[in-house]
C-alpha cells in the first residue's frame, strides 16, 4: 500500500518565523558593522553545522561522534580546489558538498548497518583514522595544511553560509512532512518494526546520512574559507563534532526549530566566553553539563519537551 | 624487508603496550558487558586515574604500581557515585536496557566526558605532567627490556586474571555473570538487580582508574587532562575487538592494538597511519565478527 502524502495547505508558524529570521538576517547584514557581520557568519555555521547533524541523528536516532570529518572532507576540497584547481571559493564549497556527499554514502554503505553504540563507536574511530591519515598526504599539504590566501570577503562568505542555512531549513521541513518523514520516525522509534511494515531502512538512512554529509562538507568548506587556511589541526576538529551534537541535542533532536535553539544556546557562551580569559576553558564545560541534564531529565530536548508538556503550543512549535 | 632484529624489539614494546592498553579498556569492559551501558566518559575517568598515581608520586612518592590499590580503592567510591547520579534512573525496574535507556546514557556520559575534561583544563592546567620512575632495563642481548612497562605488563595481565577468577569462582561474580546474562531470571534466583549493577560498575571503575595509573609509566611526561580523548577511543575498539563482557578479550584487544601501532613502523610505515589502521580494525571485526573474535 502507498502511504497518502500528508497535506499541508499551511506551512506553519515554526517555518514562517525561522523564514522571517533569515529574510532579517539576509537583508540587514550588508549595512551591519564588520564585527558583527563576522559574528554572525560564525553563528550561521554554528546553525549549519546543527541542521546538518539533525539529518542523520535527529531524524534516525543513530548518534554520529564523527561527523567533524565531513567538514575536514569539505574544507579539505575547498582548499584543494582553490590551491591546485584555481576555483573560485563559490565553486570549493560546491566540490565540499559533493565530496561530503559521496563520502557520506561511501561510509554510510558499510557503517549503517552497525546500530546504537556500534554506530556512534564507527564514527568517532573514523573520525579519529581520517586524522591521522590525511596529514601524511602530502598532496593535501601533509601536516602543514593549506594556505588560501583569499583575503577577507565577509559579504560573500555570509551569503554562501547563508544559503546553505536556508537549504536545510528548507530540506528539514520537506523531509519531516513528507513521505520520508513517515518512514524515518518510524526508524527511530523502531527500525525492525519499520522494516516489517515495509519501509526501506537502509536506503533512508542512507539518503539522509548523504544530505547529512553534503551539508556538513559544505559548512566545513565554508569555516576553511573563513579561516582562509585548511590546517590539519583545524580541518578535523573533534570539538565540533561534540558541539554538533551538543546543539540538537539541547534544542531538540529531529525537530524543526531545536537546531537553531541550540545553536543559539552553544554559539553564545562559545563567543563570549573567549573574550573573557578565566572562563576561556569552561565554555565546553557548561554545554556538557547542559547536555548531561538535558538527556538525564529531558531526553527530548527544549522543543521536544515543550511539544510534550505544553499541548496549546504543539501547533506553533515543531 | 624489515631488519628482523627490529621487529623482534618492537614486537616485545607492542605486546607491553598492548597489556597496558587492555587494562585500562578492561574497566570499560567490565560495565559495557554487565550493564550493556557504554561509558563515553570512560577516557576521563582513566585521566583522572593517572593524576591520582601522579599526586600519590609527589605527595607519598608512590611508584605507578604502587598507587594501583589506592587508585583502585578511589575508583569503587567513584564508580558507587556513577551509579546511582546517572545510571540508576535508566537501568532500575528493567529486565533489559531499552534501545531509548543506550541512547540516554551515551549522550549523558557524553555530556559527563565534556564537563570532566574542561573541569580537568582548569584545575590541572594545560601542562603535561609525568611521573619520574625509571627502573633498570633488562639486558636480553640484542635490545634491552624497560623493567617499569614489564612490570607493569605483569600487573596488567594479573589484573585481568583475576577478575577473570572473581567472575567465574566466587558467589558475587556469579551473580554478575546471571545479571549480565537475563536480569528477570537473576532476578528469580534472588539477586537485587540495583545491588548487582551498582557493584559491577564500582568494580568496573576500580579497574580504569587502577588502568590510568599503570598508564602513567608509559607517559613520563604527558599527563594532561585531555589524555582522555586519546585513550577512550583505543578502549572502545579493544572491547569490540574482544567482545564486550569477555574478560580475556580485553586482553586479545589491547595486544591486537599494541602490536600493531609498535609493529607497522618497523616495516616503514608511518607511526600516525599505524594507529589509523589500528583504530579502522574495529571495521572488518564489525562486519564479520559481530561479537568479538573471541568465541
Amino acid at each position: 500500500m502507498r502511504i497518502p502524502r500528508m497535506r499541508f495547505p499551511t506551512f506553519g508558524p515554526t517555518l514562517y518565523g525561522l523564514a522571517l529570521v533569515m529574510v532579517v538576517l539576509g537583508v540587514a547584514t550588508p549595512f551591519l558593522p564588520i564585527i558583527v557581520k563576522v559574528q554572525l557568519i560564525n553563528f550561521l555555521l554554528f546553525v549549519g553545522l546543527a541542521y546538518a547533524l539533525n539529518f542523520m541523528t535527529g531524524l534516525t536516532g543513530y548518534v554520529s561522534f564523527g561527523h567533524a570529518i565531513f567538514m575536514g572532507i569539505g574544507a579539505y576540497a575547498l582548499g584543494g580546489g582553490i590551491d591546485r584547481l584555481g576555483f573560485p571559493p563559490l565553486l570549493g564549497v560546491i566540490l565540499g558538498a559533493g565530496l561530503g556527499a559521496a563520502f557520506a554514502v561511501g561510509i554510510g554503505l558499510v557503517t549503517l548497518r552497525f546500530r546504537g553504540v556500534y554506530f556512534a563507536i564507527t564514527t568517532l574511530v573514523l573520525f579519529l583514522a581520517a586524522k591521522n591519515i590525511v596529514p601524511e598526504i602530502s598532496q593535501l599539504g601533509g601536516g602543514v595544511g593549506i594556505f588560501m590566501n583569499l583575503g577577507f570577503q565577509p559579504l560573500a562568505e555570509f551569503y554562501t553560509i547563508w544559503t546553505i542555512v536556508v537549504l536545510e531549513i528548507g530540506l528539514t521541513y520537506w523531509v519531516t512532512h513528507g513521505r520520508l518523514g513517515y518512514g524515518l520516525r518510524a526508524i527511530k522509534s523502531d527500525e525492525d518494526a519499520a522494516k516489517t511494515v515495509g519501509v526501506n531502512a537502509s536506503r533512508l538512512k542512507l539518503t539522509v546520512f548523504g544530505i547529512s554529509g553534503m551539508f556538513a562538507g559544505a559548512t566545513g568548506a565554508v569555516y576553511a574559507w573563513t579561516l582562509s587556511a585548511v590546517l590539519p589541526d583545524t580541518g578535523f576538529d573533534i570539538t565540533y563534532s561534540l558541539r554538533m551534537l551538543a546543539m540538537i541535542i539541547i534544542g531538540g533532536a529531529g525537530t524543526l526549530l531545536g537546531p537553531f535553539l541550540g545553536a543559539i544556546i552553544v554559539y553564545v557562551p562559545y563567543n563570549y566566553f573567549q573574550t573573557v580569559q578565566s572562563l576561556l576553558g569552561l565554555q565546553l564545560a557548561v554545554i556538557g553539563a547542559l547536555v548531561l541534564l538535558i538527556a538525564l531529565f529531558i531526553p527530548t530536548g527544549i522543543v521536544g519537551t515543550i511539544r510534550r508538556h505544553v499541548p496549546i503550543l504543539r501547533r506553533y512549535i515543531e | 624487508m624489515a631488519d628482523l632484529g627490529l621487529v623482534v624489539a618492537d614486537l616485545v614494546v607492542g605486546l607491553m603496550l598492548g597489556c597496558v592498553f587492555a587494562v585500562i579498556a578492561h574497566g570499560l569492559n567490565v560495565i559495557w558487558g554487565v550493564t550493556k551501558v557504554v561509558n563515553v566518559a570512560h577516557g576521563e575517568f582513566i585521566m583522572l586515574g593517572a593524576y591520582g598515581a601522579y599526586y600519590l608520586n609527589v605527595y607519598l612518592g608512590f611508584n605507578p604500581v604502587l598507587s594501583v590499590p589506592v587508585d583502585a580503592a578511589i575508583g569503587i567510591g567513584v564508580g558507587f557515585l556513577f551509579y546511582f547520579g546517572l545510571l540508576h534512573r535508566e537501568l532500575r525496574g528493567k529486565e533489559a536496557i531499552t534501545r531509548e535507556s543506550e541512547m540516554v546514557t551515551l549522550v549523558a556520559t557524553f555530556g559527563l566526558s565534556l564537563v570532566i575534561s574542561n573541569a580537568a583544563l582548569a584545575i590541572f592546567k594545560g601542562d603535561a605532567v609525568g611521573i619520574r620512575w625509571a627502573p633498570e632495563t633488562l639486558d636480553l642481548g640484542p635490545f634491552d627490556v624497560a623493567l617499569g612497562g614489564l612490570y607493569v605488563a605483569i600487573s596488567s595481565v594479573a589484573i585481568i586474571a583475576i577478575s577473570d577468577l572473581f567472575l567465574s569462582r566466587t558467589y558475587l561474580g556469579n551473580a554478575i555473570r546471571a545479571y549480565s546474562q537475563d536480569i528477570g531470571a537473576a532476578q528469580l534466583m534472588g539477586i537485587n538487580p540495583a545491588r548487582i549493577a551498582a557493584i559491577a560498575t564500582a568494580i568496573g571503575f576500580a579497574l580504569t582508574m587502577a588502568g590510568g595509573a599503570l598508564l602513567t609509566v608509559w607517559l613520563p611526561v604527558g599527563i594532561t587532562p585531555l589524555i582522555g580523548a586519546t585513550y577512550a577511543p583505543i578502549s572502545f575498539v579493544i572491547v569490540v575487538l574482544g567482545g564486550p563482557g569477555k574478560m580475556w578479550g580485553s586482553l586479545l584487544g589491547g595486544l591486537t592494538l599494541g602490536i600493531l601501532i609498535d609493529v607497522l613502523p618497523a616495516f616503514g610505515i608511518s607511526a600516525s597511519i599505524a594507529v589509523a589502521v589500528a583504530f579502522l580494525v574495529l571495521i572488518p571485526v564489525l562486519l564479520f565478527a559481530r561479537e568479538g573474535i573471541l568465541r
